[in-house]
């Protein structure tokens, strides 16, 4: 066996391996042809030992790219044997029995060889444009009824063997994808940010040789494992639970979708038991994914530091065949990650009578307001297509208000579309994109808010208008905080004088229509009746915050721009105790 | 006599550094920085080098006044004026969490509160044209709110203004009319370039440190004339070079960066007089390292950056070096995790309580600490002998907080600390060069600051970089660049087209009025150059290449040139491209370059054999025993000298470490090459 490498080349090594992972996302980013990757970078890169093990991945990116990639290693390595690979092998896949979400994260990985040997695969997940199927865009959406509407499904091929290219395979694919020189773009990028691990690789393997080399990862998992540890054994052991909703599927209106985490805290153990979750559905929200724990798992434990497999194994994640994220392939997952926000707070949730100083209330709980317009330019005749991600409010902290506007806890490094560019780039008008006042749920710590994009398109087209599934189960406060302003999508025509609110996919439009994408505001964190009333005044000052909330909410009286502090302690007073405080204010 | 000086003020210390024309001698002064009023201190520096003002010919300032003001949050009241709509821009953002996992992150706070941004009736399209025109009432209303509010200075940002400046410039008439006593800033005068929330972002900055920064430099110049100055005042900017007063009370923030810019400038001046056209200049000090590009003889630049980290910190997208930076320096403390791995930094014992070895009360071990115990810095003869360090205290300390853990002696820890600082570094200049696509085989690294010459070789020996040059004045490099920095003022228009459909007669006219501008802003009758860039991409890309082009191209409509030359780039930094993809212009960049004379340092002298000053006992990196290692001390080597390593070479405020296996010559004109050995 190798020996036991030395402080020195741990280190060198502990911090090498993310720099390759960083450095291929670098690389995907720049040179990539969609704006899911350059500016959601909804993608992810990584480093996966043969066995499934991850061995480091980028930082950054979208947060529920944490999990799932080592399964398909290992399906990989059950479908062609350790001796199926050879160097040059380019494997890509997207196949919902295994991969587990939408068919557009298309991933491709390499077997990477160290004298002859395979020692690990370097990998990469992105978010393609268009898959073909019934739409582009994000897979369609949950009326996609199975994977064949959805589009080209990609089982574990060799689209490169040996170095050579299946010319065959990329025909197929460049004949059943809309967008097929963006998507092929980006398959190079990805292909080239696989071979540039390789480089750096042999760097590391030949400087400290196979064996040092293989247990300095050995000796980092335990290490990454340790700390995690230490972190969770300062909660005190017990079973905390947790539960909330989403509105509906997107189809089953009134049938709500049960979200349930049972969470043990034995030690530096921690059990993360989803199974109250609902079953999996006809409608296309279900995947095969441990991402809503893992998400909150790392939250939780080391939230800056990079991530390895040791960062998740005292983790067990508990997600029974069936359940709605452990769904059985043919089961629609479409909009495969509609759930994970929901999940990941109601695991916090769960968790914050163990740790009031350590959990925030829910934020927005949306993957974001999806602006989404379809068009046909006239003065090009080329299709385009306006997307931008809009983020919400995030939850009051134990010790300051929550954040305005920001992705999901799904979104980390996820930008919106400036309103220069989606206009330099499509005849659409950006009217305003403005925070609501009032959506931030009141607390002694107050929730974040919500925004209000309202888009004019200028030709006729094509709006994407889910009703957002979170509208019966709001943003909830914890300790007694309110909860946070709901989201939705409003519309209105030429000649009508109200925005209406809106529930269709690809509604068609007439020019000169206006949309409103409206995100959701975070929860309170704590009894308003405690905010600091001088803090009240200044969101008011701000617009953050109404005269009428201030009063009602926060039993404020302002007089003028001044608090009138006697009538406030008064009415305080008079208000007295709202009931007994509890952690979560989840309603069944 | 004539003078030129520069005068560099940091945190601690106000740097000076004159080199006088007719000796070609070079004098360096020191004094501690006030920061009361920071004009003191420089003043002050100039009475202690004993400079006549009357002798000087020019005076170039580098000042972390703008970035201070930014970091300690001591800036104006700003109001913000915006297009209707878009009064939360500043505050949303990109809606973006670098740091994903994280439930208690913290966007940036803008600088500017939502009371004071006040939304007026106009505007532009991307096209460029006029979908509402201004409605001048209501920048008059936005006047009287934002008089009430007590502001001293104001900033301009309407969407679409980098197409369409004229709403702006109407705008600021109003404003400049209505508050008089304000600082205003316009975006487009600022960055003309897409992208509303990071040119709101970087025009509310300018605001924000404006009144601050005219003030000072106005300060300055009144109070230099009372002592009868009569040179040129130039100052600092973070793209490498500098610009009049009158263009600092414009767009002071284009000073937030210069303070690091100073070394590579000199860097990329001293690689080429050697012939070297690649350097990979490396600066390490007290805190940080600082590694950064030098291609054919120019410094690498970045379009923008944020202040105080990518996380949390204010988009300011105006031309600076690239710098990337870790947080190894001397004084970067080692320690053990709670998991028992042994990690180097970022906390730092700065110059308080400082090392163990400077017995300031320093208890921690740090990479100085390190290099005490291996020998290779000297307990006696640090900065000349003026600090006797304590090698016992840091052997103890390394022991205390490193060695017991890790059941190592101080030699073997001091060595791990060392080669986990190397590695770290090595990881910095691997970022400015590898994953830039360039080789570092064919480059030679120019080190400096205290750190620098103690640690290059090692870190050139891990990236195969061939070559080492230890510059003269290492430790004041920073300032030494000044002396050697052009004019220099960058400019960008966005022009989107697809490039086979661009109008390259309006390119050219975009160019010339661009020169234009720059002429405004170049001191008089200063020798100009400009060069001129198409920022390019793939049609569905986001990000762009800058593909130089010259005024000749753009007459000519040489759209063919333009295609191959950016489809070569692209390859070269991301090892693909695509010929038959089509390709779209975003923006067009000019830089005009003012020659300011060049520096030249009297040679040392040649001939004659080198003698060390000591054998001295220093561990090497194969785990040994403490060798007999002869140390130099540099003003005794002359020109054409050659040493085997290894070797230390002391100079005041530095020392240069060759390990066995390295060579060393002094060049003719007294730098140090080191030929690195392989390992």
């Amino acid at each position: 066996m190798a020996q036991k490498p030395d402080p020195v080349t741990l280190e060198v090594v502990r911090n090498a391996l993310p720099a390759i992972a960083n450095e291929m996302a670098a690389d995907l980013h720049r040179t990539s042809y969609n704006m899911m990757i350059y500016e959601v970078r909804d993608f992810c890169t990584a480093l996966i030992a043969p066995d499934g093990a991850l061995i480091s991945q980028n930082v950054g990116g979208v947060s529920h790219f944490v999990a799932d990639l080592g399964v398909i290693i290992e399906d990989g390595m059950k479908r062609y044997g350790r001796d199926g690979f050879q160097p040059g092998d380019v494997i890509i896949t997207n196949h919902q029995a295994v991969a587990g979400q939408h068919l557009n994260n298309v991933v491709i990985y390499t077997p990477y060889f160290f004298e002859g040997e395979l020692l690990m695969f370097s990998i990469v997940r992105a978010h393609w444009i268009d898959i073909g199927g019934v739409s582009t865009g994000f897979g369609g959406g949950p009326s996609v009824r199975d994977a064949w509407m959805e589009g080209l499904q990609l089982d574990q091929l060799k689209i490169h063997e040996a170095g050579k290219v299946n010319e065959v395979l990329l025909k197929v694919i460049r004949d059943n994808i809309r967008f097929p020189d963006a998507s092929l773009g980006d398959m190079r990028s990805q292909i080239a940010a696989c071979r540039l691990a390789f480089r750096r690789l042999d760097e590391l393997f030949q400087k400290f040789g196979r064996g040092t080399m293989l247990s300095a990862i050995t000796q980092i998992f335990d290490e990454t494992e340790a700390r995690c540890r230490k972190v969770v054994s300062a909660i005190p052991d017990g079973v905390y639970e947790a539960e909330s909703f989403l509105d509906n599927d997107g189809i089953l209106q009134g049938d709500r979708v049960r979200i349930h985490a049972k969470v043990t805290v034995d030690g530096g153990k921690m059990i993360i038991d989803l199974s109250g979750c609902s079953g999996e559905r006809k409608a296309a929200i279900n995947s095969r994914t441990f991402a809503g724990a893992r998400v909150a798992y790392k939250a939780l434990t080391a939230p800056l530091d990079p991530v390895n497999e040791g960062a998740f194994r005292a983790a067990e994640v508990i997600i029974p065949e069936g359940n709605i994220m452990m769904a059985r392939f043919p089961a629609p997952m479409a909009s495969w990650s509609t759930v994970i926000p929901t999940v990941v707070d109601t695991i916090l949730t769960a968790l914050a009578p163990a740790m009031k100083d350590g959990i925030p209330a829910a934020h927005h709980g949306l993957l974001g307001g999806a602006v989404v317009f379809f068009g046909v330019n006239p003065k090009t005749r080329k299709r385009f297509v306006v997307q931008s991600l809009e983020g919400g409010g995030w939850g009051g902290r134990p010790y300051e208000d929550g954040e305005s506007g920001s992705v999901s806890i799904c979104q980390g490094d996820v930008r919106n579309g400036s309103i220069e560019s989606i206009e330099l780039r499509s005849p659409v008008l950006v009217e305003e994109r403005s925070l609501r006042r009032d959506s931030g749920g009141a607390g002694r710590f107050r929730g974040g808010l919500g925004i209000d994009i309202r888009v004019r398109n200028f030709v006729e087209g094509r709006w994407n208008l889910h009703r957002p599934s979170r509208i019966d189960c709001p943003p909830w406060g914890v300790w007694n905080g309110r909860p946070g302003g709901t989201a939705d999508y409003l519309l209105r025509v030429p000649g009508e004088k109200e925005f209406r609110s809106m529930n269709a996919s690809q509604y068609p439009v007439p020019a000169d229509s206006e949309v409103i994408v409206r995100t959701g505001g975070g929860g309170g964190w704590g009894d308003p009746l405690e905010r600091d009333p001088e803090r009240v005044r200044e969101d008011v000052t701000e617009e953050m915050v109404s005269a009428e909330k201030a009063l009602n909410d926060y039993a404020v009286v302002l007089d003028g721009d001044r608090v009138d502090e006697a009538a406030t302690r008064q009415l305080r007073k008079s208000r007295g105790n709202a009931g007994a405080v509890k952690a979560g204010a989840v309603k069944k | 006599m004539s003078l030129r000086v520069a005068i560099d003020i940091g945190g601690t210390f106000t740097d000076l550094i004159a080199f006088d024309e007719s000796s070609q001698e070079i004098l360096q002064a020191k004094s501690l920085t006030t920061p009361s009023d920071p004009v003191d201190g420089l003043i002050d520096c100039i009475h202690k080098a004993r400079l006549e003002p009357a002798a000087i010919s020019s005076l170039i300032h580098g000042s972390t006044i703008a970035i201070n003001t930014l970091i300690e949050r001591r800036g104006a009241n700003v109001g913000l004026i915006v297009t209707r709509g878009t009064r939360d821009a500043y505050t949303i953002g990109r809606g973006n969490r670098p740091e994903a996992y994280n439930i208690f992150f913290h966007r940036p706070r803008p600088l500017v509160p939502r009371h004071r941004t006040i939304e007026v009736q106009e505007r532009m399209l991307a096209s460029g044209e006029v979908r509402e025109p201004l409605c001048v009432n209501s920048v008059r209303a936005a006047c009287e709110v934002l008089a009430k509010e007590g502001v001293d200075a104001v900033a301009v940002c309407f969407l679409h203004s980098y197409a369409n400046p004229e709403h702006e410039r109407l705008a600021g008439e109003i404003i400049r009319e209505a508050l008089p006593d304000c600082y205003v800033s316009l975006s487009h005068e600022i960055l003309r370039e897409y992208r509303e929330y990071e040119r709101i972002s970087t025009s509310a900055v300018n605001s924000y440190i404006g009144p601050r920064v005219a003030g000072y430099v106005r300060n300055l110049q009144t109070r230099l004339d009372g002592l009868k100055f009569a040179g040129d005042l130039a100052i600092m900017q973070s793209n490498g070079g500098v610009m009049t007063p009158a263009a600092a009370f414009r767009r002071p923030v284009m000073m937030m960066e210069s303070g690091p810019v100073g070394g590579i400038i000199a860097a990329a001046q001293v690689g080429m007089a050697l012939g070297f056209r690649d350097v990979v200049s490396f600066d390490m000090g007290g805190t940080t390292a600082k590694a950064s590009l030098v291609r054919e003889g120019e410094a690498a630049m970045a379009e923008g950056y944020y202040v105080g980290g990518a996380a949390s910190g204010h988009p300011v997208m105006v031309s600076v070096v690239d710098v990337v930076e870790v947080g190894a320096g001397g004084g970067s403390i080692a320690w053990i995790d709670d998991v028992g791995a042994l990690k180097v930094g970022p906390r730092s014992a700065g110059a308080d309580p400082g090392p163990i070895a400077y017995r300031r009360g320093g208890q921690e071990p740090t990479i100085t600490d390190a290099n005490v115990i291996l020998g290779r810095i000297g307990a006696s003869d640090f900065l000349g002998g003026e600090m006797h360090l304590n090698r016992d205290g840091a052997i103890a300390g390394m022991l205390d907080r490193v060695g017991k853990a890790l059941d190592m002696d101080a030699a073997t820890a001091a060595r791990s600390v060392v080669q986990i600082a190397i590695a770290k570094m090595a990881l910095a200049v691997r970022e400015v060069s590898v994953e830039r696509g360039y080789d570092p085989r064919d480059f030679a690294m120019v080190a400096s600051g205290g750190a620098g010459p103690l640690h290059a070789v090692a870190i050139a020996r891990e990236l195969f970089i061939p070559t080492v040059v230890i510059p003269r004045f290492p430790s004041h490099f920073s300032a030494l660049g000044m002396l050697m920095a052009d004019e220099r003022h960058d400019f960008v228009r966005t022009f989107y087209c697809e490039l086979p459909e661009a109008d390259f007669a309006k390119l050219l006219a975009t160019y010339e009025d661009m020169v234009a501008e720059s002429n405004r802003m170049l001191t008089p009758g200063i020798a100009a150059a400009y060069q001129a860039f198409l920022d390019l991409r793939y049609i569905g890309q986001e990000f762009t290449l800058p593909v130089p082009v010259t005024p000749e191209q753009l007459a000519a409509g040489d759209r063919s040139a333009v295609r191959k030359a950016f489809d070569a780039l692209h390859e070269h930094r991301f090892a693909h491209h695509a010929e038959d993809e089509p390709v779209e212009i975003i923006n067009i960049r000019l830089v005009a370059t003012g020659r300011r004379p060049k520096l030249a340092l009297r040679s040392p002298a040649t001939g004659g054999a080198a003698t060390p000053k000591e054998i001295r006992q220093v561990y090497f990196d194969d785990g040994g025993p403490a060798v007999d290692c002869p140390v130099y001390r540099r003003d005794d080597l002359p020109g054409g000298t050659e040493l085997p390593g290894p070797a230390l070479i002391s100079e005041y405020g530095s020392t240069t470490v060759l390990f066995p296996g390295d060579r060393l010559t002094v060049a003719a004109t007294g730098e140090l090459l080191i030929s690195v050995g392989r390992a």
